[in-house]
């Protein structure tokens, strides 16, 4: 055992890193950054932006091998590597936000702020390999307890607070219900970690009864409660958008983009390799028999679309709408998960991509104007197209993409995840998939007709000026966004490539 | 036969002062109570040959935690006649929901073949094959249990200090 830790240890380096920056980040901000005259926290944060860069700059020599590390508690293989560097760009792109963000500048401690973001990472950096009942929940509870931290961390505003207590009492529940059901799940198999499970689910020793089809399921639906709730699924959503309008708006971003991506990282794994039965032809997964999970992905995936897209008809908050529209969006990339096929796995990765350029860019142009106009309402946008052009289109840009109209990336994400669905006879689930694409035209039409259409509510139309850095990060973010939309062959060949999961 | 006795002892001794913690009235009450239902549970843990959890258990639960309480709620302002808003609302989608929980919960554990992984052998104390576990299969998922309390207590100091005066 001795021998099998230290051979690990190497190919560990990038999660070693990253939680040397959370620790070692304390210890600065304790000792320097306390003593600055002015408490931006800058020190710790470009401490911790170091270490996220060193941290992404060893993950090439992670050998992407499929193999475990730690006995069975820790899986490295091409899928995971995708997600870490999704995790850890985004990471990247919060931290210098966030560096920005004048939200922010007005707390004390502003320095810790920055080390809970490298913890929250180590977390989602655990979350992708996870293959172990026990590091799952582990991985999954770093996050949590991060992320409550930091959605409170505005504490001077009322609704951030309100923010970090329901989104306590959410997480505490849900992992209370996932525990309960991994202890099932241990009780049937006696097995910890997802391979045994497998083995023994597919061996039939530990199952012979039909009763135990019945626990198995319950089981089965108590583990997605968490991971449901990590990715903001409905019906266990209720936390989000709360915490979504009242987290700092970098926080927000982060939740809904690194902390989504880490939980259908592993719920994908969990899935795919618990109830694994044979690969047929190539890329197409079959699960064992009675396990029909992917039909209760099927059903979770067409409520959480549709109702994330009808709720946020009614939004007049921008924070509030786009948090709905991320509850939608989840739903879209559950679809990809439904059709268990090597093309629906790459179809998500994808879309985890595009969606990194088009929502970071649409919360960005969020926070500036709220910078600079101290609101999110949606009437405060009226006549922005004049006031701040720039601005304005990279929003426009952002907002076309993530509904999916071409020739934008989001088009492209979406096209790939419905062809992916189609191409597994889904049909019927496309369909819903394209209804509510236009179902969401509809509120970020909304947006586009209050920034161009009409004149602003108190008729002042002086110009709104943005710094340089706000102007130049809104077309580093529009770039992409029309880039991936005609030209996607390097971005797809690269998806295709990481679709492996270890599997023993 | 003995064995079988203590086991409704303490199952006892777990679940009648959780009904107190549930349904008293006074914080102060359900604080004390729920000290004994602690105190059960790490009586069934020895029962289950579980020695270190159980003396963990009570060093940690009854030790720390539960003093905490007591003294949270002793130095909170007009704890102990404040009245806790456990009113009767919605009664009847509490009594469904709550029912059908129950009713699967009963089925999973009377219905279920588990796996049963031998008899317990005759062990002289659990702690060194545990510590020795720990770091040795379980050593991960032990450093990063030490990184999530590192997580949680600065979380905690910093969510209970005073806000900084907002900078005009």
């Amino acid at each position: 055992m001795i021998e099998i830790i230290f051979n690990s240890i190497p190919s560990f380096w990038p999660e070693i890193t990253m939680s040397l920056t959370f620790v070692v980040s304390m210890i600065v901000e304790f000792s320097i950054g306390r003593k600055e005259k002015s408490s931006t926290g800058m020190t710790t944060g470009l401490f911790v932006l170091a270490g996220f860069i060193i941290t992404i700059l060893q993950l090439p020599f992670q050998n992407p091998e499929p193999r475990l590390l730690f006995g069975t508690m820790y899986s490295v293989d091409p899928f995971a590597m995708f997600f870490k560097y999704l995790i850890l760009a985004t990471g990247i792109v919060i931290i210098v936000f966030s560096m920005q963000s004048a939200e922010l500048r007005k707390q004390r401690a502003i320095g810790e702020f920055y080390s809970f973001i490298a913890a929250m990472t180590f977390g989602m950096m655990l979350m992708t390999g996870a293959s172990h009942l026990l590091m799952i929940y582990l991985a999954i509870e770093v996050v949590s307890i991060s992320s409550f931290i930091l959605s409170g961390f505005s504490k001077s505003l009322h609704r951030s607070s309100e923010a970090s207590l329901k989104y306590v009492l959410f997480g505490g529940a849900a992992s209370g219900v996932m525990l309960y059901g991994m202890s099932l799940l241990y009780g049937l198999t006696g097995a910890l970690d997802i391979f045994q499970i497998q083995a023994g689910l597919a061996s039939g020793v530990f199952v012979p009864q039909e009763a135990d089809f019945a626990v198995l399921m319950i089981s089965i639906i108590m583990i997605l409660v968490g991971f449901g709730y990590k990715i903001s699924a409905v019906p266990f959503h209720f936390w989000t958008p709360d915490v979504y309008e009242g987290a700092p708006i970098t926080v927000t971003a982060y939740l809904a983009v690194a902390s989504k991506a880490a939980g259908f990282a592993i719920m994908i794994r969990f899935f795919y390799v618990t109830f694994f039965d044979s690969m047929v032809d190539i890329g197409k997964w079959v699960s064992l028999p009675h396990f029909e999970w992917n039909i209760v992905l099927a059903v979770l995936a067409v409520i959480t679309m549709t109702l994330g897209n009808v709720v946020a008809v009614w939004q007049d908050n921008l924070k509030r709408m786009l948090a709905y529209s991320s509850i939608a969006h989840a739903g879209y990339i559950l679809m990809g998960a439904v059709v268990m096929t090597d093309l629906g796995i790459s179809a998500m990765l994808m879309y985890f991509v595009i969606y990194f350029f088009m929502n970071l860019g649409a919360f960005y142009v969020v926070m500036a104007v709220a910078d600079r106009i101290g609101s999110e309402h949606i009437d405060d946008y009226r006549g922005l197209g004049k006031r701040a052009p720039i601005v304005s289109v990279g929003l426009s840009v952002f907002l076309v993409s993530l509904t999916g109209l071409p020739p934008l990336a989001g088009f492209i994400g979406k096209w790939m995840l419905f062809s992916a669905v189609v191409e597994a006879n889904f049909i019927w689930l496309a369909i819903i998939g394209v209804i509510n694409s236009a179902i969401s035209l509809y509120y970020y039409a909304r947006v586009f007709r209050n920034m161009y259409l009409r004149e602003p509510l108190n008729g002042d139309t002086s110009p709104i000026t943005f710094s340089p850095l706000v102007i130049v990060t809104t077309i580093l973010f529009i770039v992409p966004n029309i880039i991936f939309g005609l030209y996607f062959g390097p971005l797809v060949s690269y998806a295709q490539h990481s679709v492996r999961i270890f599997l023993p | 036969m003995e064995l079988t006795i203590l086991f409704y002892v303490f199952a006892a001794l777990t679940i009648i002062p959780a009904f107190v913690v549930v349904f008293s009235r006074s914080l102060i009450y359900a604080a004390f109570s729920l000290l004994f239902t602690f105190l059960g549970v790490a009586g069934l843990y020895v029962l289950l040959s579980a020695d270190f959890i159980a003396v963990a258990q009570i060093m940690v639960y009854i030790g720390g935690i539960m003093i905490l309480l007591v003294f949270g709620v002793m130095l909170t302002k007009q704890a102990t006649d404040v009245e806790i808003s456990t009113g009767i609302m919605k009664t009847l989608p509490a009594l469904i929901v709550v029912g059908f929980a129950l009713g699967t919960l009963i089925m999973v554990l009377t219905g279920a073949s588990w796996t049963q992984i031998g008899t317990i052998p005759q062990i002289e104390g659990t702690a060194l094959e545990l510590g020795e576990l720990l770091m040795t299969t379980f050593v991960l998922p032990f450093e990063v249990a030490g990184i999530l309390l590192l997580v949680a207590v600065m979380g905690a100091a910093l969510i209970a200090r005073k806000p900084k005066e907002v900078q005009s």
